[in-house]
């Protein structure tokens, strides 16, 4: 049994279907990535696994089935969610941004504050800065420490580097191997972005209209022409 | 919490400054007082419900009018006293809450806006047509029991009860759970994916400005003694509430009360030279120039001035 199974999930908005039958499987300490171009679904897998939109099939995390449970309870089990765009409360401070994401996990405020300010030191120093102020690059700061602030065990981060400079993409890239390496959190990363993925990922994963169509290491992948084509540049 | 020592000797002149006014000036101007005073009380419920959680109303007076329905019926009808009748229009009130709570489960924007405004007309028109044995119909009830006697003793309920409900919603705001509440007004959906319950935290704020709502429309009748359907359930009287918290500045607590008391006195001032609806005219034209030059409100204005005080010293 794997940490996290995802098994055979659709995903549906009112009529539309976005997500036909996705399964994926990721083993603690893992990081995985879904790949794949705009409209694929990766957002929409990410929000089917918090439990924001209508789904069939099933998730387990541990073996448990988080289907039905609702966000806030997925939440407390320990998944953490990055979502696309970052996501911020605009006119809060950086400081009031990650209080909302301490919500759910309110004994452990201290310590996870700390630990998104080893991770990010510049957001301690800016504290006090509305978000809307702030770059690109300390937005996903912000983003990624809010998910942090629900003390979670699986992360999801949905596009980390979009519109961010290749130095900050680094940042980013050094940040979550640090809590996968030093605070053992198990990552999932969906990203367009297909050489920043597969310089961090152990698996993964690519999505397209929907669909899962390959899944592999780097080096299967890399065996395929075309994929290598589409999403390696090589 | 953080509290700052400013913040908290700002409150306490302001408390001192209100307990000194009738000392200082005539009864008109505190006749003027109490009237911003309620307009400070809807203007706060307004924005615990709008200006946080960004679910704009356009329905207020119709938590404002249960409440004041509620009692007015029960001492005039029933004979219940104020002390029983102004709680139980409390209650009835935070239930109407709920009820404006119910579209905005589903729906946000202008569609709830809308939602909302129907309330408002809806009651209107209730009021008149069922059991006006009841409600007096048309011309609503007269000779309600009043609280206070004279300028003074109005004028020091009314601030008492409006510093009251500004002290504790104050006090509240800059909880984590008053943090949360103006989240959902900037990204709900990000409130929901950090694993919060949006549904509670939105049925907490409507519930709240609903008790403030029911507790202020309330008094502000027994201040009154009288209930007239046609000015309760009137857009100038929303209009009135929502300009006042958004001129102040939406979003705090201290911005809705400047901007009633700004709204209060400006529509005062131009009364001898502008008797009618023109006054209306005026108003909407200052709030025009605070939106387009600074529209986080009045607030904003002292802030800065503040902050340019700061730095000087």
């Amino acid at each position: 049994m794997a940490y996290l199974e995802i098994d055979g999930l659709s995903a549906f908005y009112g009529r539309a279907q976005a997500l036909f039958g996705v399964s994926l499987e990721a083993d603690q300490g893992d990081i995985i990535a879904v790949i794949g171009a705009n409209g694929a679904g990766k957002s929409t897998l990410f929000d089917s696994v918090m439990g924001l939109t209508r789904t069939q099939g099933d998730v387990r995390l541990e073996g448990e089935s988080l289907i039905g449970m609702g966000t806030s309870t997925i939440v407390r089990r320990g998944v953490g969610y990055a979502p696309e765009r970052f996501n911020l409360f605009p006119y809060m401070t950086v400081r009031d941004n990650l209080l909302v994401g301490a919500y759910t996990a309110r004994e452990d405020i201290q310590n996870n504050l700390e630990m998104v300010h080893a991770l990010f030191p510049r957001l301690k120093e800016r504290e006090g800065q509305e978000t809307s102020t702030q770059s690109g690059g300390e937005r996903q700061m912000v983003s990624l420490g809010r998910a942090l602030m629900t003390s979670p065990r699986l992360l999801f981060v949905d596009e980390p580097t979009i519109g961010l400079a290749p130095r900050v993409c680094n940042e980013i890239a050094e940040a979550l191997r640090r809590l996968r390496g030093e605070f053992g959190l198990t990552i999932l990363i969906a990203e367009q972005n297909a050489n920043f993925a597969l310089s961090l990922s152990d698996r993964i994963y690519v999505l397209e209209s929907g669909r899962v169509t390959a899944q592999g290491t780097h080096d299967e992948l890399s065996d395929d022409e075309t994929l290598a084509a589409a999403y390696f540049g090589h | 919490m953080r509290l700052r020592w400013h913040h908290l000797a700002l409150w306490a002149a302001l408390v001192l400054g209100m307990l000194l006014l009738p000392y200082l000036v005539g009864n008109g101007t505190l006749r003027t007082m109490i009237f911003a005073n309620y307009l400070a009380i809807f203007a706060i419920s307004w924005d615990v419900l709008s200006g946080r959680t960004g679910y704009v109303s356009f329905g207020h007076p119709f938590l404002i009018g249960i409440g004041a329905y509620t009692t007015a019926i029960l001492t005039k009808r029933f004979d219940v006293p104020v002390e029983i009748s102004i709680p139980l229009a409390v209650v009835a009130t935070m239930v109407g809450g709920l009820i404006v709570l119910l579209p905005a489960l589903r729906i946000k924007g202008s569609y709830f806006a809308l939602v909302t405004l129907a309330f408002m007309e809806l009651m209107y028109q209730l009021v008149q047509v069922i059991r006006p044995d009841l409600t007096g119909g048309t011309r609503g009830m007269s000779g309600l029991p009043t609280l206070t006697r004279g300028a003074v003793n109005g004028f020091y309920l009314s601030t008492a009860l409006m510093l009251a409900i500004a002290i504790s919603m104050w006090l509240l705001m800059r909880t984590r759970l008053g943090i949360a509440l103006a989240a959902i007004g900037m990204n709900e959906e990000s409130v929901r994916g950090s694993g919060l319950s949006v549904t509670r935290l939105k049925t907490f704020a409507f519930i709240t400005s609903a008790f403030i709502a029911g507790l202020g429309g309330a008094f502000y009748i027994h201040y009154l003694g009288s209930i007239a359907p046609r000015a309760l359930f009137d857009i100038n009287f929303l209009f009135t509430i929502i300009v006042a918290a958004l001129i102040g500045g939406a979003g705090t607590v201290v911005g809705p009360l400047i901007g009633a008391f700004f709204l209060t006195f400006l529509l005062e001032f131009l009364r001898p030279y502008l008797p009618g609806a023109e006054r209306y005219f005026v108003y909407g034209g200052m709030a025009l120039l605070i939106y387009m030059y600074q529209p986080k409100g009045i607030i904003a204005l002292f802030e800065a001035g503040l902050g340019r005080l700061g730095r000087s010293r």
